[in-house]
């Protein structure tokens, strides 16, 4: 699955992204950071355009949005209704839980993950086995050049306001060299 | 637990602090609703001042009617600090302690230093203290001591 240079237009949240560089989810092992300014579309981009080419591709993902806790009550009682014994089990074991049952999946998207967990490197030793790409929103100011899970390259793309006509932001979505990565 | 739970925050802060909290920042739906509910009056003015901040972090499109829901997470968390900030200079508040959970790793780097100023400025103006947490640690970012 690809998600290719070109331009997209989101009506409904009044964005018009410039895709610079393609999206390779078929042959690579990648990690991709994503960057931005506030309000730039990561979130759009990956709700709108990533996540919907992956259902196209039947191409089946884990995802952990922003409102994590939200999404934490509904997988207790999701995993207690299958018969899991979860009442005490903290948020790391019940993650732990989740991503075992979806061996299924090839990639995993985590929005702003890294401030719940600043160390998440758990999440590679769990799910490596059998995730392909990872793509990851995140506000820290220092991402790693390489992710030290074997074989997983780091890419790091950066999301630029271009424009904005007062009602629609031009954004740039491109990938970035780890050299102009600001550290 | 690891992350947050609401009501711990509440039990553990809620007495001596000003929680400003990612997931619970507005009550009502809008900029418009939210002040009026907090100034009991449509306080153009103050609608005004938290709209022309926000044009200086990127925000362009801010309307005072627009749905919360419409905006990104880190604009919401932006509004929230730019709202608190301009009701602390509206009604004279002086010497609150005010603990960010979950809003700096919310913004992008260029706004958080731009947040900071205006902290920095309410902070001499009006007493105000800063906390954050950080690694499950609270952390204090601007404190008496250091008022200008």
């Amino acid at each position: 699955m690809i998600v290719p240079k070109n331009s997209y237009r989101l009506q409904d949240r009044n964005l018009n992204f410039e895709v610079a560089d393609d999206f390779d989810f078929n042959n690579s092992s990648t990690c991709y950071y994503l960057r931005g300014g506030n309000g730039f579309g990561k979130t759009s981009f990956l709700e709108k355009i990533v996540i919907p080419a992956l259902k196209v591709a039947n191409r089946q993902y884990l995802y952990i949005g922003q409102d994590i806790r939200t999404q934490l009550y509904t997988l207790r009682a999701l995993l207690s209704m299958q018969g899991h014994k979860i009442s005490d089990t903290d948020e790391y074991e019940l993650l732990k839980i989740w991503v075992h049952q979806g061996q299924t999946a090839r990639t995993f998207i985590m929005d702003e993950f890294d401030k719940y967990f600043p160390d998440y490197h758990f999440i590679f030793d769990w799910s490596r086995s059998f995730i392909q790409n990872y793509i990851i929103v995140t506000h820290q100011h220092l991402q790693p050049a390489r992710t030290g899970a074997e074989g997983l390259e780091a890419t790091h793309v950066i999301f630029e306001l271009i424009g904005f006509d007062g009602q629609f932001k031009n954004v740039r979505v491109r990938k970035e060299s780890y050299d102009n990565v600001k550290v | 637990m690891r992350i947050y739970n609401l009501a711990s925050l509440l039990e553990q802060y809620g007495d001596q602090f000003f929680i400003l909290e990612f997931n619970h920042l507005f009550v009502a739906s809008s900029i418009r609703e939210e002040v009026w509910l907090l100034q009991r009056k449509n306080d153009l003015a103050l609608i005004d001042r938290i709209i022309q901040q926000a044009a200086g972090f990127n925000l362009l499109e801010v309307d005072a009617d627009r749905d919360f829901e419409t905006y990104s997470g880190g604009q919401k968390a932006i509004l929230g600090c730019l709202l608190t900030l301009e009701l602390i200079r509206a009604r004279g508040i002086e010497g609150l302690n005010v603990l960010l959970s979950n809003i700096l790793d919310s913004i992008s780097d260029d706004n958080r230093v731009k947040l900071m100023q205006l902290f920095e400025k309410i902070h001499s103006s009006h007493h105000i203290r800063l906390f954050a947490q950080k690694s499950n640690q609270l952390q204090e970012i601007f404190s008496e001591n250091d008022r200008t």
